[in-house]
């Protein structure tokens, strides 16, 4: 990248007819097919619960073990409907008994990774759904 | 025969040896110019623009624009040079925008708005706080961005690798602003532990108090002793998490209470505040890693007047060698913008343009004088554009894609001169009715008053351009200017160089030696099988021109019938398109990041796209566009921008713009799942705007105009063609808004004030001062707040405590310290934000807008399209509203709207490029007048000029093209080049006469004669403009020269000389 412009130049004249030649069509890059990521196995799928607090107000329950961390930024795994994973990041409130509060980025009844693991990657396909029993009524 | 000035100039200089030094010296200086000439994209513009923000804390938008933004614009209007003033009033604060007239300086501006505003800042209410001054001009927008992304690293740690760099950055010469985008800083969190607090009997506000007396340090004198000054110095900052930690903030009892008895003291990342996440997509260089990581941008900008590229080369050569020490090996840097390189990239593909053009002029002018003709006129080319360039350099143009575009432009007619002159002398070598360098100088003379003539026409012709105004001008205004020089350059190469050469290169055939006799020419039997039958039947030549009338009406007609649209500016084939992502407002951080998210996992799969990158609470780095939209102030929790990399050019078929017009369906349907609006944002190819389509809604109260507003959204929503609909109306937010029991308040010893305090230090987090380190490049503040999980519901809020000032208030006898519950003393209200109020040029405005693909390309039609929708709308007090065009309604009694956007521009540009064409046409009257001293012959001369229409626009129509501007600019030079053609055409024939020859055989002649250096000049034009045709800008230029010249060519060679014939034979 550093190549002087000047220097650039004058065998860009010269070579100006072997410029138009290879001017012509480009055969535009393949589009690679991305290396297929090996399926995972998933222990648990729950799905995003909601509680009534003390206060009176909704809150977004997911367990504790499904949070993992990358510096300050929180997440978890989502299933998507192609049954692929895919990263949330969320933000969250206090804990409530091996559940934590979600304050955003999920909505309610989203099928999360019930035990994260550091075997997940983003897009990695699912193979094994046991979704879990627990859609609390309340 | 007596020698004009051509003939002068060309017997002093056709011998003489300095002639080729003056050549070989203008080409030495042009190659120096184009290195030396920085190299940028976009043309130099200058249009000084001030943000002001006002801060006026506590007030509603209503009362900002009536106290703050009304009288500050009502001043700010009086500055001279002023163009417009907007201003937006929310809650706390307003953003006045001034925008001053294009090419105003930047400096003197500034100057006029400081001293006007510090004249009338003590008329200001009180409470209104100093405003912050930032003028914003075109090197803010970054030339180079790169993105610090890894897979390990978190954003923090990505951070504090990006400021380190950009710190290394910074000591290169020429280099501007460097930011850093998204990551989290170091800070040093106080989290309050509220039963702590309560149980220690501590309040918030203490701890920040304690907290800003301990973090102090200063020398206190010094005092002298056995001949020596002592220094001596008290207090010290805090320098560490535990020093913090460490600080005494009250008294329990009979022990000291320390910050962590009641407080976690956490030295690390701030709180999250903006996702920042880069991803290679389909069309990734192979190998390159899937997913998405975390990511920090460093942005560079320019020093004003320097070579992005030379900057960009430099700053990445730094940066290569930094990755050898100083960035850990698992942070990747990816170039995500490179202007410098784009620059080059443009420059040198104009550059090859150029070169092509005038290859193929070359080599069709072979074909009619043979290989020693054509490098006659091939050596006279570069000397042209050296001299060109020169100028250019001299004037402080930048090269950009507008100057190079100038010389493209003109490779077809700068040619021409030094066609004519060789083609005569050509012509009179063969004639051999005289020695060579007798032959030569009669070639020149006859010739070279009419060559002056017509360099003149055509440079009338384009000069009034330079007088397109607003912001269009900038791009428009070196064209004229370049062009010209070219032409005047050209002239002068073609009296000079031209005849040197020509005279040395040009050989006179051996072999015939009977006497030259022009009916024995196939021109002559050509001209004289077509001409004579309409010369010599009156009821033939009406037919011919009926014919010719018809096909220009039949031409007119093709733009009513839309098969020829107006557009202002086709888009440019880009690498580069951003998505805008707006949530309702008061969407979480985490909702919008992962909407955009979605988006983003979308346009991966696009097979063009390369990468992608997306902030989310924070703005993507800005273009030209962004600048003037705004885009750097989207910094709110519901907004997204995904900047969006596609391959190269040339590795893609698709252009840009049909990749975005692919793609908007994709994004916008899983935008509308999340009730998001998401629009796509393509570079335009000219002066940005707010957006394509503007509707501006002017009326007696923002009620109205907002009801207005909404029904005029929908008209624009159900209009095909028109996407991306949007108004700058906030959803409805939600606002808790707490209300003091003041006689509660004042009998409890609590102030309205340590209350607002206490929540804004509990909600927002309160900055007490910053840790003194002198490790850390960026501040790291020191911030007191309650942990996320205290403070979310208004439950958490009622269980805050304040501080009771006892009698220290006077409004109450108990005693001082007792912690008193928040809920005590508040009652909680649910209210609707109230809504942003706009204004422009003093008056309230409420914008709808919108964009234009598929269906409608143009702005214009869709505006017209909807203009009977918007005229049937009910609005109260039964009348319709009929949209404005060109000026903002006369008053604000009754709701009015007036389109805005690219037809702002577009209206200014046609209106002033049409006062220029009607202003070219009179002064080419003139110059002809003067020539021919004759009131008759100009008129018969300009019959050419409508005639191009002819092709013209079916030229269009035939490409399928816009008749952009671009188009009109080859319209009004191609006037001055068919006026050219006539006035050679017309001025052999007077020449001819004077000599002797009947009328018909005049006209006859001399269509015979001149056909050659018409077709070859304007063959010239034609094949110097085929190389645009491909370009998406010129293209409309291109069209309108091959296809005009073509048609009016070989109309201007049979109608002229009839049309002469006729008037001159009564």
């Amino acid at each position: 990248m550093s190549v002087d412009i000047k220097k650039k130049f004058f065998p860009f004249l010269l070579a100006i007819s072997l410029f138009f030649a290879g001017c012509g069509n480009h055969d535009p890059e393949s589009i690679k097919s991305r290396s297929q990521l090996s399926p995972v196995a998933v222990v648990s799928v729950v799905a995003v619960r909601s509680a009534v607090e003390a206060g009176g107000d909704e809150v977004l329950l997911v367990p504790a073990s499904a949070i993992f961390r990358k510096g300050e930024l929180t997440a978890v795994f989502v299933v998507g409907a192609d049954n692929r994973l895919s990263v949330r990041w969320i933000s969250t409130g206090r804990s409530m008994q091996g559940d934590v509060v979600v304050l955003g980025g999920l909505d309610k009844g989203e099928p999360v990774v019930g035990v994260s693991a550091p075997a997940f990657v983003e897009g990695v396909t699912v193979i094994k759904r046991v979704t879990a029993e627990d859609q609390t009524h309340e | 025969m007596n020698d004009g000035i051509a003939g002068k100039l060309a017997k002093q200089f056709i011998n003489s040896k300095i002639t080729p030094l003056l050549m070989v010296a203008s080409l030495l200086v042009g190659i120096m110019a184009t290195f030396m000439t920085p190299r940028e994209e976009e043309p130099q513009i200058v249009v000084p623009m001030v943000d002001l923000y006002i801060p006026y804390p506590g007030a509603t938008p209503a009362e900002v624009e009536v106290r703050v933004a009304k009288p500050v614009e009502r001043t700010l209007t009086e500055i001279p040079g002023v163009d417009y003033v907007y201003s937006t009033s929310l809650p706390d604060f307003a953003v006045v925008t001034v925008r001053y007239k294009v090419g105003e300086d930047a400096e003197k501006s500034m100057v006029k708005l400081w001293s006007t505003l510090m004249k009338n800042m003590d008329k200001m209410p009180p409470g209104v706080q100093f405003p912050l001054l930032k003028k914003v001009s075109i090197d803010d927008v970054p030339v180079l961005n790169l993105t610090f992304w890894s897979k390990t690293k978190d954003p923090f740690q990505l951070r504090k690798t990006a400021v380190g760099v950009a710190d290394e950055l910074k000591k290169i010469k020429n280099i501007g602003d460097v930011e850093i985008k998204g990551g989290l800083k170091r800070q040093v969190k106080i989290v309050l532990n509220k039963e702590q607090l309560r149980q220690f009997n501590v309040s918030p506000l203490q701890i920040a108090r304690q907290l800003q007396l301990s973090n102090t340090q200063m020398t206190s004198g010094d005092f002298k002793q056995m001949n020596e000054e002592l220094i001596v110095r008290s207090g010290r900052f805090l320098e560490s998490a535990d020093d913090v930690a460490n600080i005494v903030i009250g008294i329990y009892g009979a022990s000291p209470v320390y910050l962590r008895d009641v407080a976690s003291v956490v030295d690390g990342p701030e709180e999250v505040n903006n996702y920042n996440f880069f991803g290679w997509a389909a069309a990734a260089p192979k190998g390159s890693a899937s997913g998405e990581y975390p990511a920090v941008t460093l942005t560079v900008a320019k020093r004003q007047g320097s070579d992005a590229s030379k900057l960009a080369d430099k700053v990445l050569a730094r940066v290569d060698n930094l990755k050898k020490g100083f960035i850990p090996a698992d942070v990747t840097v990816s170039e995500t913008r490179n202007y410098g390189a784009t620059a080059t990239d443009k420059v040198f593909t104009l550059l090859e343009h150029l070169i092509v053009a005038v290859v193929a002029v070359t080599i069709v002018v072979g074909f009619f004088l043979g290989w020693r003709g054509a490098l006659v006129v091939f050596a006279s080319v570069p000397i042209t554009f050296a001299l060109t360039l020169l100028i250019y350099y001299l004037l402080d143009y930048s090269l950009n894609r507008v100057t190079l575009f100038a010389l493209i432009f003109v490779t077809g007619i700068v040619v021409d001169d030094s066609i004519i002159i060789a083609e005569n002398i050509h012509r009179h070598f063969a004639m051999k009715r005289q020695p060579r360098l007798q032959a030569a100088i009669t070639a020149i003379n006859e010739v070279g008053n009419p060559t002056i003539l017509a360099t003149f026409t055509v440079i009338a012709a384009v000069l009034p351009m330079v007088f397109v105004s607003g912001l269009m001008g900038p791009y428009m205004s070196p064209m004229p200017i370049g062009a010209s020089l070219a032409m005047i350059f050209s002239l002068l190469v073609a009296l000079i160089a031209t005849p040197w050469l020509a005279f040395r290169l040009l050989k006179t055939e051996e072999g015939h030696h009977e006497e030259y006799d022009i009916t024995n020419t196939g021109y002559y039997r050509l001209f004289n099988t077509i001409l004579t039958p309409f010369i010599e039947s009156s009821f033939k030549r009406w037919i011919a021109f009926g014919v010719v009338g018809l096909m220009l009406v039949g031409a007119i007609l093709l733009v009513p019938m839309k098969a020829v649209q107006m557009k202002m500016l086709p888009f440019d084939n880009k690498n580069e398109f951003q998505v805008i992502v707006d949530m309702p407002e008061g969407t979480a951080l985490e909702q919008t990041a992962r909407v955009t998210k979605e988006i983003s996992a979308y346009l991966k799969t696009v097979p063009e796209v390369s990468s992608y990158q997306y902030y989310v609470g924070i703005n993507a780095p800005i273009n030209f566009n962004g600048l003037v939209r705004h885009y750097y102030m989207r910094q709110a929790k519901n907004m997204g921008d995904i900047q969006v990399n596609l391959v190269p050019k040339d590795e893609r078929k698709a252009q840009s713009h049909d990749i975005a017009k692919k793609v908007r369906a994709g994004v916008q349907q899983i935008a509308r799942r999340y009730n998001a609006n998401a629009k796509i944002v393509e570079i335009p190819p000219g002066p940005p705007v707010l957006s394509t389509l503007v509707a501006e809604i002017y009326g007696p109260s923002q009620e109205q105009q907002i009801a207005l507003a909404r029904q005029v959204k929908k008209v624009f929503q159900e209009t095909p063609g028109v996407v991306d609909v949007d108004w700058m109306v906030e959803d409805d937010q939600k606002v808790y808004d707490l209300v003091v029991n003041k006689e509660r308040a004042a009998f409890r010893g609590v102030s309205a004030e340590q209350i607002a305090q206490t929540l804004r230090m509990s909600l927002a987090g309160m900055d007490v001062g910053v840790l003194h380190t002198d490790k850390e490049l960026d501040p790291v503040t020191i911030q007191v707040r309650l942990p996320q999980s205290d403070r979310t519901s208004l439950h958490d809020l009622s269980t805050l405590f304040v501080q009771s000032q006892g009698m220290g208030t006077l409004t109450t006898r108990l005693r001082a310290g007792e912690m008193i519950p928040l809920s005590e003393l508040v009652r909680v209200e649910e209210k609707i934000k109230e809504k942003s109020i706009y204004r422009k040029d003093l008056r309230r405005v409420v914008y709808v807008t919108a964009d234009v693909a598929g269906a409608t390309e143009s702005p214009v039609y869709a505006m017209l399209n909807m203009d009977k929708k918007i005229e049937q709308l009910k609005v109260p007090g039964g009348y319709s509203v009929s949209p404005l065009y060109t000026a903002s309604p006369a008053s604000d009694e009754k709701l009015a709207m007036k389109w805005d956007g690219e037809w702002q521009i577009t209206f200014e540009v046609f209106r002033d490029l049409g006062t220029a064409f009607a202003v070219v046409l009179v002064i080419i009257y003139l110059l002809i007048i003067g020539w021919f001293q004759s009131f008759k012959t100009p008129l018969i001369m300009m019959i050419a000029i409508p005639l191009s229409l002819v092709g013209i626009i079916p030229g269009h129509f035939v490409h399928g093209a816009f008749f952009t501007a671009t188009s009109m600019i080859g319209m009004i030079a191609l006037a001055g080049i068919m006026v050219r053609n006539s006035v050679l055409l017309i001025d052999f024939i007077q020449i001819r006469r004077a000599e002797g020859a009947d009328l018909k055989r005049a006209v006859i002649e001399s269509a015979a004669v001149r056909t050659k250096p018409i077709i070859l000049t304007s063959g010239a034009v034609v094949i110097g403009s085929l190389v645009m045709l491909f370009d998406p800008i010129f293209q409309g230029l291109a069209i309108s020269l091959i296809w005009g010249g073509v048609l009016s060519t070989i109309l201007t060679l049979v109608v002229v000389p009839i049309v002469y014939y006729i008037v001159e034979k009564k």
